[in-house]
């Protein structure tokens, strides 16, 4: 038996027989765990409906020894409940994604500690209804980028020459590549050279928002992107995608 | 060996929420012990429950009635038509009514949005909702009832983007400290939502 304290973001609970919840933690230092929750939701006292999805707190968790991969929740301190961005359905759908989306790009027990900081300013920054519609392709971009599966908007993927008017985009090579390399990408589709330039620009730290149309755009490639390398779309894009993000 | 009848009351018994292949194996064996009118009375209430409880019709709620009535909570004259609670489940609804405070209808959604899980309005009994709507006795206010939880919220929400503009008044449980409860417990979202909805004295 192993204890431990790490600053965690609830990802997702699911409730488990009359009393408890079984609860998957993103931590700063272990990263993605999934820890038992005895009577957390009857105890008022030692959990005080922190154990919801979104909240930022401090965990004290029991590792219950080798071969048991779920650890014990011992106690928790919220340090933040991000409870604001719950009067707003979009901002609930946004919310929920991105948790959706840090869920499925970690893994138990490897820690990402810039995307654990980025997932967190980033749920302060909904809360604070300070995040314009564009930022959540900021921050799905970092998400990739911190674990590794950043896609290629510049240069071409294939040739590393410029992407061109006619560039086509290509989950299977990693991001775009340009005509001359287009009939090496039977399955590339072609992406508007102005969304292709839009996402190169976030990812090298460009703070314009973008267009309504372009974002749209921008948006569904990032999904295809992410549904080509978690092998499935994510469950809360249908949900963000019927409640509107603005 | 095990003989085979056993083993499929076990497999049945497993797939029962929260009940692994033991906890099977060991209700089976106490079925087996127990005198023989225990098992054919379990058995006799399974069918019942299959055969008579259905959903009603309007509420959603459950109703052993005959076939094309409506539940007691909606063909009882003395509640109020102008008022329907929307609460995620049976339970929620059963609750409500314990208080003896609320005298209007229900609505029964059976679940709530949950878009981690992938369930959205379609999969909730929001469309009835709105059909009951359209129906002739006037529905005046729609009191949500859903869990003060994440999921809970955004089921609320989205019930009153739906409902506001057909100009109903939508109204949520007030949310707060519990009776008996003890402020430096509270956590601090309740605590906030206590105070923004506090009220004269
Ligand atoms: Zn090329
Ligand atoms: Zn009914």
């Amino acid at each position: 038996m192993d204890r431990f304290v790490d600053e965690a973001l609830v990802l997702s609970t699911v409730d488990y027989g009359d009393a408890d919840r079984i609860v998957t933690f993103f931590t700063r230092d272990h990263g993605r765990l999934t820890a038992f929750a005895a009577g957390a939701r009857k105890s008022k006292r030692r959990f005080a409906g922190a154990l919801e999805a979104g909240t930022w707190l401090k965990a004290s968790l029991v590792s219950r020894g080798a071969g048991q991969e779920t650890c014990r929740v011992d106690k928790v301190d919220v340090v933040k409940s991000f409870h604001r961005l719950r009067d707003d359905l979009p901002l609930i759908a946004r919310a929920l994604y991105c948790l959706e989306l840090c869920r499925e790009l970690t893994r138990d027990g490897q820690p990402h500690v810039e995307l654990f900081e980025a997932l967190k300013d980033y749920l302060a920054l909904l809360d604070e209804r300070k995040a314009g519609p564009t930022s959540l392709l900021k921050f799905e971009l970092d998400a990739l980028q911190y674990t590794g599966f950043m896609p290629r908007f510049s240069p071409c993927a294939l040739c590393h020459g410029p992407t061109g008017p006619q560039p086509r985009f290509d989950a299977q090579h990693g991001g775009v590549v340009c005509f001359a390399c287009s009939p090496r990408v039977p399955h590339g589709v072609f992406v508007p050279p102005a969304v292709v330039e839009a996402l190169a620009g976030l990812q090298a730290g460009a703070r314009v928002p973008l267009a309504p149309e372009l974002r749209a755009r921008a948006r569904e490639l990032l999904n295809v992107f992410i549904a080509h390398h978690l092998g499935r779309q994510l469950k809360s894009v249908a949900f963000m995608e019927q409640v509107g993000l603005d | 060996m095990t003989p085979d009848a056993i083993n499929r009351l076990v497999a049945q018994l497993a797939k029962l929420p929260g009940i692994g292949e033991k906890t099977a194996q060991r209700l089976a064996f106490y079925v087996l012990r127990s005198p023989p009118e225990y098992a054919r009375g379990l058995a006799a209430a399974l069918t019942e429950v299959v055969d008579k409880v259905k959903l009603c019709n309007q509420c959603f709620s459950l109703h052993d009635g005959p076939e094309g009535t409506v539940c007691s909570f909606c063909s009882d004259s003395r509640r109020d038509d102008r008022l329907v609670c929307v609460v995620e489940g049976i339970a929620d609804e059963l609750a409500i009514e314990r208080t003896r405070e609320f005298k209007g209808r229900y609505h029964v959604l059976h679940g709530v949005l949950s878009p981690l899980e992938g369930v959205g309005p379609d999969q909730l009994r929001i469309k009835e909702l709105l059909v009951r709507l359209q129906g002739e006795s006037p529905i005046e206010e729609i009191i949500v009832a859903t869990n003060p939880d994440v999921e809970g919220e955004a089921t609320a929400l989205y019930l009153t983007r739906l409902l506001k503009p057909i100009g109903l008044k939508v109204s949520r449980l007030a949310q707060g400290i519990p009776m008996g409860g003890d402020l430096e417990f509270a956590d601090q979202a309740t605590l906030a939502r206590a105070l923004a909805a506090r009220r004269d004295l």
